[in-house]
C-alpha cells in the first residue's frame, strides 16, 4: 500500500479510464476523519480531543486511522505543551486535502454526478 | 453514527462514501460554528432595549416620553450590552473544540481590534465632552455615534477577515444608520438605531439560522 501512496495516492487513473479510489481514505472512519480536518480553515490544527469529540470515536481507533493517514502524508500531528499538559494537534496536510479532492472527484465521476455539490 | 466498522477497513460504496461525505461535513461545520440564532438576536434584543429606552428619555423634539434620569438609561443601555456579550462569548467558547492556526490568530487581532477602537472612541468623547460646550444630549449624540463607527467599520473588517457577506452588510447598515442619525440628531440617532439595528440583528439571526439549519442537514 505504502509504495502505491509514494505514487501519489489514489490520483492515477485506471486502465479502464476509471480512477481508482485512494485506498487510504476510502474506508468510513478514515474518510470521517479526513471531512472532518478538511472542514476546517487551511492553516488551523485541532487538538485530539476536540476531533475525537467531533467523531465521536474513542481515542486508540482514532489513534489508529491517523497514524495511517500521517503515513500517507495525510495528515500532520504535531505534539507540544500547554504549560505542563501535553497536547496533539492534527492538521490535514496541502497533500492530504489534494487527496480529498481527488477523492470526492473521482467518487462524484463513478456516481456520475461530477459538480453537483461544491467542495469547501 | 458510522461507528459499527471499528476498524475502518469497510468496503464503502461510492454513493454510501458521498453521504458520509456531505453528512460528516454538516455535522462538524454545525459544532465548529454556534447557532448564529443566538450570536445575533442578544444583541438585537440588548440594543432594542438598550436604544429603545435612550429614545424614550431623549424624544424627538427634545421632550422626553418617559423622564429616565441619564445615568439609568446609560446603564440599561451598558447591562443590556453586557448580558449579549456574555451570552455570545459563553456561546462561542461552549463548543469546546480547541483549535489553534489561523483562525485562531484571526480571532485574536480582531478581538484585540474591539477594545482598542473602543478605548480610542471612548477617548476622543470623554474629552470633547469634558470641555464642556456640548449639552447633555449632543453629548450623548456624539457617544452613541463614535461607537457605532466603530461596531459598523469592524463589522465591514469582519465580514472581510471571514469572507462573511451578512456581517459586511450588517457594518454598512449600521453605519448608514449612524449618518442619517447623526444629521437628524440625538432622538432620531436612538430611534433609528432602535428600529434598525435592533431589528437588523434579530432579522439577521433568523435568515442566517436557516442557512446554518441548511449547511448542517
Amino acid at each position: 500500500m505504502s509504495e502505491r501512496l509514494r505514487d501519489g495516492g489514489g490520483r492515477g487513473a485506471g486502465e479502464g479510464g476509471f480512477r481508482e479510489l485512494d485506498p487510504v481514505i476510502h474506508a468510513q472512519a478514515r474518510l470521517r476523519v479526513v471531512v472532518a480536518l478538511n472542514a476546517l480553515p487551511e492553516g488551523d490544527q485541532i487538538a485530539f480531543p476536540g476531533l475525537r469529540d467531533l467523531l465521536n470515536m474513542t481515542a486508540g481507533n482514532l489513534s489508529v486511522h491517523l497514524s495511517k493517514l500521517e503515513d500517507a502524508g495525510y495528515v500532520s500531528i504535531v505534539k507540544t505543551h500547554k504549560g505542563r499538559t501535553p497536547v496533539t494537534y492534527v492538521a490535514l496536510t496541502s497533500r492530504g486535502r489534494a487527496a480529498f479532492d481527488d477523492y470526492t472527484a473521482a467518487i462524484r465521476e463513478l456516481l456520475g454526478t461530477a459538480e453537483t455539490g461544491r467542495n469547501a | 453514527m458510522a461507528g459499527d466498522d471499528e476498524n475502518g477497513e469497510g468496503v464503502l460504496h461510492p454513493r454510501e462514501a458521498l453521504r458520509l461525505i456531505e453528512e460528516q461535513r454538516g455535522q462538524v461545520r454545525r459544532r465548529l460554528q454556534p447557532d448564529p440564532l443566538f450570536m445575533y438576536v442578544p444583541w438585537g434584543v440588548a440594543w432594542t432595549i438598550g436604544f429603545g429606552v435612550l429614545f424614550l428619555r431623549l424624544g424627538l423634539t427634545g421632550e422626553p416620553y418617559v423622564p429616565i434620569p441619564s445615568g439609568v438609561a446609560t446603564g440599561i443601555l451598558l447591562a443590556a450590552m453586557a448580558v449579549a456579550m456574555a451570552v455570545t462569548v459563553f456561546l462561542g467558547l461552549r463548543t469546546g473544540i480547541s483549535v489553534r492556526g489561523v483562525s485562531q490568530d484571526r480571532g485574536m487581532m480582531y478581538g484585540i481590534s474591539w477594545s482598542v477602537a473602543f478605548f480610542t472612541s471612548g477617548t476622543i468623547a470623554s474629552r470633547f465632552v469634558a470641555v464642556g460646550r456640548l449639552d447633555d444630549r449632543e453629548a450623548g449624540l456624539l457617544w452613541s455615534a463614535l461607537s457605532l463607527l466603530v461596531i459598523g467599520v469592524l463589522y465591514m473588517a469582519g465580514g472581510a477577515v471571514w469572507r462573511h457577506w451578512t456581517m459586511f452588510f450588517i457594518g454598512v447598515g449600521i453605519l448608514a444608520v449612524n449618518i442619517v442619525g447623526t444629521m437628524a440628531g440625538p432622538g432620531w440617532h436612538a430611534l433609528l438605531t432602535t428600529v434598525c439595528c435592533g431589528g437588523g440583528f434579530i432579522v439577521a439571526g433568523l435568515v442566517e439560522h436557516r442557512r446554518w439549519r441548511k449547511a448542517g442537514a
